[in-house]
């Protein structure tokens, strides 16, 4: 399952449980955090991304953004 | 199990995810908050609007500056993630919850006590 975040932040995970408000249990959790860095001399865009590993996550709805099955290749 | 005192908080506890939260207490967690600061510590007490009180925190801010508390409250609002530990059986935990709050409700047996939901008489 993947989820979208309010401010650039993915979850990758397994939905364990889940509740009216979107408050959500997830197993397995792989967050990748995307931030943009703009050089201050060639004003280029540099994309960061950072990845983390968490095995059991409770995760408040309020943030929750975007909830989809697994992309299927092809 | 420490049980909240208030009907209210008792059932939206009961009807969301924040009873996990709640069966959490005095185990060492990180809650990350939505401004990504994080705080590490013992859950004391949580209510059913997600607010959390820990104790012995360590906590970090965003640039990375670590603090140590004595006790720490968090708004629910402010709460963005909660780390469970792996030794959590999650259902079990719930049930316990569960548990706990139907023991406070139907104290005193069926015909004694204030009743929480008393049953209608008229239809």
């Amino acid at each position: 399952l993947y989820l979208n975040f309010a401010k650039d932040n993915k979850l990758a995970s397994f939905l364990q449980a889940y509740d009216q408000h979107l408050n959500m249990i997830l197993g397995d959790v792989e967050e990748t955090v995307t931030t943009i860095e703009i050089d201050e001399e060639t004003y280029e865009e540099i994309y960061k991304s950072t990845k983390r590993n968490i095995p059991m996550l409770f995760v408040r709805g309020d943030g929750v953004v975007l909830v989809a099955p697994p992309l299927r290749v092809g | 199990m420490e049980v909240s005192h208030s009907v209210k908080e008792r059932t939206i506890a009961e009807n969301s995810l924040v009873i996990l939260l709640q069966g959490l207490c005095n185990r060492v967690t990180t809650v990350e908050l939505r401004d990504e600061s994080t705080a590490s510590g013992r859950v004391t007490n949580v209510d059913a609007f997600m607010n959390v009180r820990l104790a012995e925190v360590t906590f970090m801010d965003r640039q990375g500056t670590l603090c140590h508390l004595d006790e720490l409250f968090v708004t629910g609002r402010n709460v963005r993630y909660v780390h469970i530990p792996d030794d959590v059986d999650i259902r079990a935990t719930i049930e316990q919850q569960l548990q706990a709050i139907h023991r406070v409700r139907y104290f005193g047996g069926r015909d004694k006590g204030r009743k929480e939901f008393p049953r209608t008489k008229h239809r």
